[in-house]
């Protein structure tokens, strides 16, 4: 009897006890959690070429300076996706939920206008991003505002769209202009990336070169501004109104080149399969470092004459996010000692300036005896130590040209060329439909009646040979 | 309290569970995704345009000629190879066999990339010669598939009957023709029908080989996807089920030997 009471109580407290854990988890004072969503190999996680853990992640050094700070205990979740139309896909499925995502610039367009953001806190300027405040190039401010991103997204890596080449395989000049990718010459040697919009942005360039190029000489005689220049540039980027003319196009580059790719470039320009790759500036970097380590091959990066495409990718927060935590990790990688750790993990090129970011790249890239002088003032202007300054420029001098530094930190005059590339609105299922006809091919009618007659004649063989066997066995039979 | 008395068919409750969750409730949404718009409404848009697309309509016919080129080629690959590793004069330990069906133990993804460095490596450059690269990647991948079930079905065949037709005076050929093909028949119709229908599905293999210039009917459905375009992508998915519906209808009556379509699993 009294057994029997033991253990109702027993089981009674039980139940208490795991009501009480499950409430506990959800007070957001015991257990603070930043749920991130960055794309893959985006940050520095703190591991080594293969994989092994050597240092501590920019992650749980964030954590510890939080728990510093405020005394209070926060655990990270990171998760990668691979392209933004995933994470997208997975954000809006709403299974997971995440504090911060990183996507590209078209794709926080894109969550803006679906509703999918919080905005920062922010009068004009971030209220808690105060080292993006201070520290960031005031060039990337300023296009990053103009594009008016800037209430929902703080930049977090930026760059150009380019092509990457082999000097020793191909004529110099000729990659000047996006039509390299159509040269016969360099047949079966170019590739380029399975992507609509990149791959728009070569066509749309293609295409209206000859614009583009007496623009251009407008713009070198100084008959027009820099600015104008550019929205000009921007405007035919932006321009989906000739979506024949570019598939066109697109159908003749398919035939020329060795092939498209998404991941596979990088590393077979290093291996010598192709000479010719359209290339994000990140990944040129990349690609250079290792084919010089590995194959002692020297790559160099252009953006065509024609003008490119300048992209950002920013931390965003989806609605429901921490707010709080969000900005304070953001605040905390826009320090240019974290965004120099990203950077030289990564590759790829962050949007602050500052003294540690000036720094590692003149390790990397300065040479005192260099023939050439790189002017980056529009870049570091007011964020470095006068120490750096000569006569009040940022000077890099270097004897390689379209080599790392120009790839990472692009000359203005090459910038005045670059366009941000917008999403493509409510063109966007046109655009992808000429995409479509590109990478799935076209066919004739022909072919199709042809493969059905073909069925219908081998199925109708079949079961007349079925026929005629069994008649045979009948007969077979009957003649036994 | 109620009791739960435990009785043998209580073992087949995790795959039913397995069965409902994983093949019968995709399928579903997979027809509902199929015959609805974007906005979710019920209607057979998708069906009427992916007919009166003929870019689709090609693409389709395309992937059947490259899944019948792909499945004629490991027969005419395969048969032969079976043929030899059934002989146990060749295959006394099962070690040739088993050096046949291992790479289907490696992960398919790395062993096509592997095959496209080795093909550049001898020459065979997919940007050159996509046809030919993704030709050669099909085969190599699909040809264990195809010596499998070629292989069990051979095992199990009558040796005696082979002797008979050569006592009555056949020769070589008609032997073949006459009484190991017939005999072989259900072993080379589950061949093809592994090889046919996963090559014309198939994506990677294409897109590695191909240098991403050739597609087939799977790559349309992975791009319909990518771009979050469902309905698109379910409907061509629920055709080339269909497709596989009917062939298995049609290929019923000469697979009548039960067994030997099921020696493969």
């Amino acid at each position: 009897m009294l057994d029997r009471y033991v253990r109702k109580v027993l089981v009674f407290a039980l139940l208490l006890m795991v009501v009480c854990l499950v409430g506990c988890s959800d007070t957001e004072e015991e257990n603070l959690v930043l749920r991130i969503y960055n794309c893959q190999d985006y940050i520095d996680e703190g591991l080594d070429d293969v994989g092994n853990k050597v240092s501590t992640s920019v992650m749980e050094d964030w954590a510890e300076d939080y728990k510093n700070r405020t005394g209070k205990v926060v655990s990270v979740v990171y998760d990668t996706f691979e392209t933004n139309e995933t994470m997208l896909n997975t954000l809006k499925t709403g299974k997971t939920t995440y504090d911060l995502c990183c996507p590209s610039e078209y794709a926080i367009q894109k969550m803006i206008r679906e509703g999918m953001l919080e905005k920062y806190d922010h009068d004009g300027e971030y209220l808690y991003i105060t080292n993006y405040n201070d520290y960031a190039s005031p060039y990337i401010k300023k296009v990053f505002t103009e594009s008016g991103l800037s209430e929902y997204a703080v930049p977090y890596m930026w760059g150009t769209l380019g092509l990457l080449y082999n000097p020793e395989m191909v004529e110099e000049e000729d990659l000047d202009s996006w039509g390299a990718l159509w040269d016969e010459d360099y047949k079966n040697l170019a590739s380029a990336k399975d992507s609509v919009r990149d791959t728009y942005v070569a066509g749309v360039m293609y295409l209206n070169h000859d614009k583009l190029m007496a623009e251009r000489e407008k713009y070198l005689n100084g008959l027009i501004t820099a600015e104008s220049y550019n929205a000009f540039v921007s405007s035919v980027m932006n321009d989906t109104s000739d979506l024949e003319g570019v598939a066109r196009v697109l159908k003749e580059m398919k035939e020329n080149i060795f092939g498209f790719e998404v991941d596979s470039g990088k590393n077979d320009i290093v291996t010598g399969k192709i000479a010719i790759n359209v290339a994000w500036s990140g990944d040129a970097v990349y690609s250079m470092a290792t084919a010089e380590e590995e194959e002692e091959v020297y790559l160099s990066y252009k953006v065509p004459l024609e003008g490119g495409n300048v992209w950002f990718d920013g931390w965003v927060m989806p609605k429901g996010a921490n707010k709080e935590l969000a900005q304070d990790f953001v605040n905390f990688i826009c320090h240019p000692s974290i965004a120099s750790r990203n950077m030289e993990y990564i590759g790829y090129t962050s949007p602050i300036a500052g003294d540690e970011i000036y720094e590692l790249a003149y390790d990397m890239y300065y040479e005192e005896d260099g023939e050439y002088e790189i002017d980056l003032t529009y870049f570091f202007d007011g964020t470095i130590s006068d120490e750096y300054l000569e006569d009040g420029k940022v000077i890099f001098r270097t004897s390689e040209r379209n080599r790392g530094l120009e790839t990472q930190y692009p000359t203005i005059e090459v910038l005045d060329r670059c366009a941000i590339m917008e999403d493509f609105k409510d063109q966007n299922d046109n655009v992808l439909a000429m995409w479509e006809s590109v990478k799935l091919g076209e066919y004739s009618i022909w072919l199709t009646v042809g493969v059905g007659a073909g069925v219908v004649v081998i199925i109708g063989l079949g079961y007349y040979i079925k026929a005629l066997k069994s008649r045979r066995k009948k007969n077979k039979k009957l003649d036994w | 309290m109620l009791k739960i008395r435990f009785q043998r068919k209580h073992l087949s409750i995790p795959y039913a569970i397995f069965l409902i969750l994983f093949i019968i409730l995709p399928l579903l949404l997979i027809v509902y995704y199929a015959i609805s718009d974007k906005t979710g409404a019920i209607n057979f848009s998708n069906f009427v345009n992916f007919f009166k697309d003929k870019n689709k309509l090609g693409l389709l016919s395309f992937s059947v000629i490259i899944g019948l080129i792909n499945t004629i080629l490991c027969l005419l690959i395969g048969y032969p190879i079976a043929m030899l590793l059934v002989n146990k004069k060749y295959n006394k330990s099962k070690v040739l066999f088993l050096l046949f069906i291992m790479p289907m133990w490696i992960n398919f993804v790395l062993r096509t990339a592997a095959t496209r460095d080795l093909l550049y490596w001898i020459g065979i450059n997919g940007g050159e010669m996509p046809y030919l690269a993704t030709m050669i990647g099909m085969v190599y991948n699909y040809l264990p598939f195809t010596i499998l079930p070629l292989y069990t079905t051979m095992l199990k065949m009558d040796k005696t009957l082979i002797e008979a037709s050569y006592d009555l005076g056949a020769r070589p050929h008609q032997t073949f023709f006459k009484t190991i093909i017939p005999m072989t028949m259900p072993g080379i119709v589950s061949a093809a029908t592994m090889v046919f229908m996963p090559t014309m599905s198939s994506f990677v293999i294409s897109d590695i080989m191909g240098e991403r210039k050739i597609s087939l009917i799977g790559n349309a459905i992975q791009f319909n996807f990518d771009q979050s375009r469902w309905n698109d992508g379910s409907l061509i998915a629920l055709i080339m089920l269909l497709i596989i519906v009917i062939i298995s209808l049609l290929t019923r009556n000469i697979q009548k030997q039960e067994d030997a379509r099921g020696s493969i699993w």
